[in-house]
This record gives structure tokens, sequence and C-alpha cells, in this order.
């Protein structure tokens, strides 16, 4: 186990966080708030420390998948614990569940919000949280990657962690440049948003901190009507720009090279736009009769679709009111997700193509005991090892649910707002329906209910088994008889 | 504060086709020099092992596939290397990518059937490098058996200058000697560029002073190199004859060098029909067909008398085996090849004396090709030998232009530490450069240096 690695991340990880930390601090300065001063402070013992942490660079800088899978856990948690100290000490949500449960919502992208009156907070808090769906959106260590050289080939075990989907490649030969295209695009996308939205005349701080939200598939407003209090231009615009960031990254490198056609041929791209499409056609139809014409049906119930697959969780309507059907399609939605190498949550669109084509072929076994049938993807074998990677994901995935629900039911909700609260943070939506609905909030939960649903955020951000690794005994026990040897060693 | 350094020169976008021992061996060396690799290999295990260890992209398929080769992004490599198993389906690869794209062009060729046909296949095929590992490393295995004393052998300049590594016997007149007072005991026209010595490496000042048991690399002219060593004692007279194990490619390039040189050459070959086609082939030599392994018969056909002894096996092992069983049961010269094994720790401990690896040669030499196509005008690598574990480097350049490096003593440039500028070959000449020489354009020079990653001329100032 190469510890001093995991340190050396860790470090840098801290380092970062404490220059992100100073983005707000600009805020402040603009509106004259005092919360800066805290951010600032913050940000400096973050670099200090992430300083200390990094000062020896290890000389061993090999590592495994299980050290890329250890580093990626312990740095999101590291990163929301740092996260979520200026909440704490500007008193804007003194509990360090609550702090916790926001900054862990906010980095994983889910959107989920324990406050009931958003406006409330300084707008350096307020960009604060909708920044952390920008770093956690395309991910942390993805941009160290992209900014610090880390040396050896190891790298792509931490890559492999944090990047969604049941099998990551790379674009170009490497890292590095894997990494910082996957940011550039990202960064553009965003600022293009950013540029429509002021061309729609949204306030400026507003633009900024829903395109930054958007651009993570994050979901936390800066009004407490979500996105409903905007106009309609502006609803269309993030509705759209939700569904560009709920789709494969791989598609718009490939349409940067020109090489559209490629780009649309990708079975899950295509798959997810015949979802989404799908899906809002038949909500519109539901909901016709609760709206004043077809265009504010069509605009409701795209946004809200485009808004859940994406594992967004804006909203522009109370769903909850809307009919059973709607309802039912929009909670099946969350299931699904969007697409792997996204910056969206969910169990991804691809896994379900995937497991699709393996029911299918399973079928086709029965009628045919002997044939054998390869599953591909855009052409490509899907190896066996995927194949079954995805059913123990898919499995675990709602292992992992049921207890969840179970230990949430405690609390003694209703069952769908137990059942879609679970749900909304596994795949990392936000809002679920019920007592967790677009108008409600998670702050009634008990603390207990709260650190379920902060498990079950970051689980289903790194994808399960890089944080249920954690909890794989025999890791521990290496490394603490690794270290006992090492002092006794020393010792001697 | 993240330590960002200036991204040193720009990489090459190279794709290496085949994942084996040589593959490996170029992934390693050239992602460590920072190169843009795709590498293509039909088997998926070996793409996802070595894009897990090295900073690689894998493509999984077919390397001569036109399909395979796009999806590689063919269109802006600028080099591909061949070096899958099979000798036609590396210049189908090459050729296929120099059609699609005007890259330069690499290929592994082993079998001996092609080996007339080289030169012609190079130029018609429009090929960088035919690289044949087998042939090299039977070249090198010659090397040493003509001067038996030495480790290794390893020649530059055209065979012009050679770099021999030797050790120090207990005993020995350089024992205790301090490297500027060895031209008082002995007239000497040799550089000592490199001493090993308890696993550390020196580049050696005036005042290092040498000690039994040091492994010592030299510089000189093959002639003032084998005067060298009739003065310190050694035995430089070159081996009568040889005993080789199997008659695999290797075997087969080796006598054939071997013969042409004068030596007697006896094979041991398992094969019967091998044996045949052995005989056809080398009709000098004394073809026996029976097991190598075998004890009895080695005994029979004389190893306790034989002047030099060459395991060459497939099996690295029994390799490695019978070089320890005749080390001990007779004084002849052994040299052993090691194709695959990575233990290379466990390798130096044993004893083996002079070890050949061919995955190293092969790599050498493309890295040595890329280096010089990396490098800007004004020089060029023409040779890269890599000593004592890739700690130390000797690279072999030619000045085709001035440059900083040009035209000024070597007393007033500010020489990188670590550094020794071993010889200069000169309008047919070579010698050992003294602080008042320069360079000059038409030269070539050699370096020894434990700095990696040397490109041209100019690397060597400080």
């Amino acid at each position: 186990m190469n510890s001093s690695m995991i340190r050396y991340i860790l470090g840098n990880v801290i380092k970062l966080e404490g220059l992100f930390l100073l983005l707000p601090c600009v805020f402040s300065l603009i509106y004259q708030e005092k919360e800066g001063a805290i951010y600032l402070v913050l940000a400096m013992i973050c670099v200090a420390l992430g300083m200390l942490l990094t000062r020896k660079k290890p000389e061993n800088t090999v590592f495994y998948l299980k050290e890329g899978c250890i580093a990626t856990s312990l740095s999101w948690i590291v990163l929301s614990f740092f996260g979520c100290i200026p909440f704490m000490v500007t008193g804007e949500i003194p509990s360090f569940t609550d702090a916790m449960f926001e900054t862990m919502s906010g980095f994983t992208t889910t959107g989920a919000s324990i406050l009931s009156d958003v406006e409330a907070l300084s707008h350096t808090s307020l960009f604060w949280r909708s920044f952390t769906h920008w770093i956690g959106g395309m991910g942390i260590l993805v941009f160290l990657l992209a900014v610090v050289p880390m040396g050896g080939g190891s790298n792509m075990n931490l890559m492999r962690a944090e990047s969604p989907g049941p099998s990551v490649g790379k674009l170009v030969p490497k890292m590095r440049h894997t990494a910082r295209i996957l940011y550039l695009i990202y960064l553009g996308l965003t600022l293009l948003e950013l540029i429509l939205l002021l061309i729609a005349r949204m306030p400026w701080f507003d633009a900024i901190c829903i395109a930054v939200g958007t651009a993570g598939t994050g979901g936390f407003g800066v009004l407490n009507s979500s996105i409903a209090g905007y106009s309609v231009a502006v609803q269309w615009i993030v509705t759209i720009f939700m569904i560009l960031f709920g789709i494969n990254f791989n598609a718009y490198y490939l349409i940067l090279f020109g090489e559209v056609k490629k780009a649309f041929r990708m079975e899950e791209v295509r798959a997810f736009l015949l979802i989404i499409l799908a899906a809002i056609v038949v909500i519109t139809i539901d909901i016709f009769s609760m709206c004043a014409n077809l265009f504010d049906a069509i605009t409701q119930s795209a946004f809200q679709v485009a808004s859940i697959i994406s594992s967004t969780g804006f909203a522009t309507a109370d769903f909850d009111q809307w009919p059973t059907l709607s309802r039912t399609i929009l909670v099946s939605l969350m299931f699904i997700g969007a697409c792997a190498g996204s910056t969206g949550g969910g169990m991804k669109v691809s896994r379900y193509v995937i497991q699709a084509k393996a029911i299918k072929n399973e079928l086709h076994s029965y009628i045919h005991p002997k044939s054998i049938r390869q599953i591909t993807m855009d052409g490509k074998d899907v190896e066996p090892g995927v194949i079954r990677s995805v059913s123990v994901y898919m499995i675990t995935f709602f292992a992992i649910f049921v207890a969840s629900v179970l230990l949430v039911s405690l609390d003694g909700n209703s069952e769908a707002t137990v059942f879609t609260a679970v749900t909304a943070t596994m795949n990392n939506i936000g809002p679920g329906l019920d007592a967790v609905g677009p108008t409600q909030n998670f702050g009634h939960f008990s603390d207990l209910s709260k650190w379920v649903f902060i498990f079950d955020m970051l689980a289903g951000r790194l994808e399960l088994f890089p944080l249920l690794i954690l909890f794989y005994p025999s890791i521990w026990k290496d490394m603490v008889s690794h270290r006992l040897r090492k002092s006794r060693k020393n010792k001697v | 504060m993240f330590g960002i350094k200036p991204p040193a020169k720009q990489g090459l976008r190279i794709l290496i086709v085949g994942c084996g021992k040589v593959g490996n061996t170029l992934i390693a060396q050239l992602t460590k020099e920072g190169h843009d690799i795709t590498v293509i290999d039909k088997n998926p295990q070996k793409i996802q092992d070595v894009s897990n260890l090295y900073d690689v992209m894998g493509v999984c398929g077919n390397g001569a596939s036109f399909t395979v080769q796009q999806e590689a992004g063919i269109e802006d490599m600028d080099l591909i290397i061949a070096v899958t198993e099979s000798d036609e389906l590396n210049l189908l690869c090459c050729t296929v990518a120099k059609k699609a794209t005007n890259c330069s062009a690499i290929a592994r060729v082993r079998t001996p059937d092609y080996n007339k046909d080289i030169n012609f296949i190079r130029e018609q095929l429009g090929l960088a490098i035919i690289i044949n590992p087998e042939l090299e490393a039977a070249k090198e295995i010659a090397r040493i058996l003509y001067l038996p004393g030495a480790l290794e052998v390893n020649s530059f300049t055209h065979s012009h200058a050679e770099i021999v590594k030797f050790k120090i016997p207990e005993g020995n007149i350089l024992d205790q000697m301090k490297i500027w007072n060895i031209g008082k005991h002995i007239k000497h026209n040799i550089l000592i560029c490199a001493v090993e010595r308890e696993g550390e490496v020196y580049i050696p000042s005036g005042n290092f002073q040498l000690a039994s048991g040091d492994i010592v690399s030299f510089v000189g002219t093959q002639k003032a190199c084998e005067q060298f060593f009739r003065d310190i004692g050694f035995d430089t007279h070159k081996v009568n004859d040889t005993m080789i194990i199997g008659g695999s490619k290797a075997g087969y390039y080796l006598a054939s060098q071997l013969i042409q040189a004068g030596i007697k050459v006896k094979i041991i070959e398992n094969d019967y029909k091998h044996c045949e086609i052995l005989s056809k082939l080398l009709p000098e030599a004394i073809i026996i067909n029976g097991d190598g392994t075998d004890e009895d018969l080695l005994l029979e056909e004389g190893i306790k008398e034989v002047e030099s002894f060459v395991p060459l096996t497939g099996i690295d092992e029994e390799n490695i085996i019978l070089t320890l069983y005749a080390k001990q049961i007779s004084n002849a010269k052994v040299v052993t090849k090691i194709n695959r094994i990575t233990f290379d720790t466990v390798i130096d401990k044993l004893d083996l004396g002079s070890v050949v690896y061919p995955k190293f040669i092969t790599a050498e030499a493309i890295i040595a090709y890329v280096r010089a196509k990396q490098a800007s005008a004004d020089s060029n690598v023409e040779t890269l030998y890599h000593m004592f574990d890739s700690r130390v480097e000797a690279i072999e350049f030619l000045i085709d232009k001035e440059s900083e490096a040009t035209g000024k003593t070597l007393m007033d440039m500010q020489l990188k530490d670590n550094l020794l500028v071993c010889f200069v070959r000169r309008k047919g000449k070579t010698f050992i450069p003294t602080g008042q020489d320069c360079l000059q354009v038409g030269d070539r020079v050699m370096i020894v240096t434990k700095h990696s990653g040397f490109n041209e001329l100019t690397d060597i100032l400080a």
C-alpha cells in the first residue's frame, strides 16, 4: 500500500480547494460582505496544510487501483469537510451535520438542500454553494490530473475511480492532456451557457450561479423558487444545457475534431436523447389539462424531464402535484440518470444499454442454448468483465438502496418521501416527491437519516465501489500492520 | 506551487503495435521520455495491463488493419513501431501505415529467411529501420567472444570505437590505483567513463581510486582496448571454439558470425528437422541432435574443454542454469542471453558474467532513432547505449551544423555534472579529447552521462 502517495494526493486536493475558496472572496468584495474574511482565512489554512502534506514528493509514485480508490474517496470526504466549514463559521448553517449535508450535496452535484430559505444566505456563501457543483461535476481529481504533473502511468487508477461509467477510456494518449481536454470542454460549455443566460437578461450573479450549477448538473438555485421565477427563455436555455451536460463528453471531443456523425452514432447518446424525447411527449400529454397552453406544457415537461434525467434537480413546477403517471415517469428517470463520462449522476444510460443487450442475449440463449453472441456497443466488443461489473453494480446499488430506505424510514415519514429521498440522493438528483418534493427540503430529517443521505450521495457520485472499498477490512489491516512494521524497524 | 515545470521538449506521437517483451520495454522507456504513446494489441488484457502501468492509450485489434490504425489516430502519428510476434504482420502494419500517412516506420523482422533481403525490403517499403534483435544480440555475443576478458562490448561510430565493460579481479594492477596514475604505469589510450561499485554508479574524475570488484567501462578504439587489456594482464585472444545450446534464430546468426571469424562452432539442438535445416545453412558447423540440458551429453561433447559456451534456448531459466553449470565445471567464457525475465536484481546477484538482453538492444536502437528524430537540425543521435541498468547513457552524436557547443574548447564550455566527452572521431581518426580540443561540424562525438533524455549536442551544456 503506497500510503505516502495517498497523502500526497490528499495534500494536493486540499491545496486546490484552498485556491477554489478564493473565488467566493471575490464576490464578498463586490457585495461588501464580511463573510469573505472567513473564506480567505480558510483558503490560507487549506493552502498551508496542503503545502505541509505535499512538502515531500513520495519516491515511489506507482499506485494501483486500490490506492486510487482510497485516495479518491478520502479526497471527496476531506473536500466536503473543509467545504462545509464556512457555512458553520458564518452561522448560516450552524449544525455540522446540516453543513456537511449541504456541502456533500454540492460536491456530489446532488442539489438536495436542508435550507428552507435560500435567499437568506450571503452572496459569498450562495456562490460557494453553487460552485461546489462545478468542482464536483467533472471531479476534483480529474482537475488535479490536468494541472499537477503526478508522474507515472498509474494516474489512470485515479481517473477510473472518479469518472462515472462502466468503463473509462482516454481521449488522447496522455492522462494530463485527456484531463485538460475534458476541463476545457467543461469550461467552454459553462461559459457559453453563462453568455446565453446574460443575453436572456438574467441578473449576472444569478446567471453565474445557475451556469455553474447546471454545468455540474447540481441543482442549487439562488432563489427559493429555483428556476420558476425566471423568464421562459432562461428556462429553455437551462433545459438545453442540462441535457448537454448529461451527454458523454467523448461526443464533444468527437465534434471538436469534426466527427459529428460519429458523435451522433454513439449508442448511449442516442438512447439518452430518445428517452428524453419519449418522456417529454408522454408527460406533456399527461399534464396538458393542468397548463395554460401546449407551449407551457412542453416547457414545463421538458424542463422537469431534463432536470431529472441529467440529475440536476432544478425545478420550474411543483411536479409533486402532477398526475401519478408523470410522477412515476420522473422517478423512473431518476434511476436511469445521465450518460457515462458526463457530469451527471444516476446509474448511467450505458449501463442500461449494456444490461438490455445482456438480457436479450439471455433470452436468445433460451431459444438456441448453444448459440454464441458477442455483445457490442458502438461497434466494439463489450468484454464479459464489463457486463459482469454492470450486473454487480446494479445489484449492489439496490442493496445499499434498500438498506438506506430501512434506516431512513425510522423517522416515520410517508413511503413516498422515504423512497424518493433515498432515490434522489443516491442518484445525485436533488428533489423527490411528497415531503422532499421540489418545494420542500431535507431539513426535517433526523441526523441519522442525514448521515445516511450523505453516505448515499457520495456512494452514488463515486459509483459505489471506490467508497465501499474503505469498508473492506483487509485494506486497513494492511495499512496498520505496514505502519507498525515500519516504525518497529525504525526503532531497531 | 504545484511543482509545475515548463513542459520539456514536445514529445512525438508514437504508435506501438504489439505489447510483448520489446513492446513493453519500449513503452516504459518512451513514456519516460515524454512521448505520446498509443498501443495496439490483439489481447485486451495486455492493453489493460499496459495502460494501468503507463500513461498510454490502448486500442484493441489487429494492428495491420487500417480501421484499427485509424481508430488509434494514425493520421497524426509521427512514428509507427511494429513489434508483434510475426515478421510479416510487422511489415504489413508499416506498409499500411505508410500508405495512410507519411509517418516514419520501424519494423522488427527476425526470420533468417529475410536476412539477405533486409535492405531491399527497407528501401522498397520506405521504412526507417528494420530491427533484428536476434541478429543484434548475436553480434553483441560475438564481440564478447572476440574479447573474452570483457563482460560487455559495444561498438560505436560504425565499429571504430568500442565501449568495454570488465570487472577488476583481485590482485590486479588496477586495484587501489587512482585513475590519473594509470598513465604512469601503463601507456594507454583509453578513457574510463563509468564505474559501478556496490550498486552505485560513478562517472569518475582523475582522483577516483579503483578497487578490485569494481565494474569498469572504458572507451577506446578496438586496438587500444585490446592493448589496454593485454597491459593489465587480461587474455585478449579470441576464443577458438564455442558451444551453442539451441539452434534458434539467435543461434544461427551467432554461428554464422563466428564461422566467418574462424571460430569453430558446435550447436546442440533438440529438434531433428531443425538440425537438418541448420546443417544445410551452416555446413562448417558441427550440429548435434540432442537435448542441450542433458548433463551427460554436454560432458560427452566436451563442455569441460570448450573455450566458450553460449546457451541460447528459448527458456531463460534453462539458460541461467546452463550458465551456472558451465561456470562450475569448466573455464569456458559463458555468455547468457535473457529474453524475458525481469528480476534484474536476482540475476545480478547470480554473477553470471556476461549477460545479453535482446529486448534492451532493440529498444536502445529504436530510442536512439526517436531521439534523433526529435532533435533539432544541428546534431543527431547516432547510437544510444544504456549502461548499468539505464543509469548511465552513452550517446553518439553526429554534428551537422554549428551550435553553441561547437567551435569552443571543452575547457571554455560549462558542461553538466556527471558527464564525459569520451571520444571524437574526425576525418577517419578517433581520439580522446582534452580540455584544449573543440568540437567541429562533421565530428562524431560520444558522450557518457548519468542524465537521460539527451536529444542534441547542446544538451551537454549546463
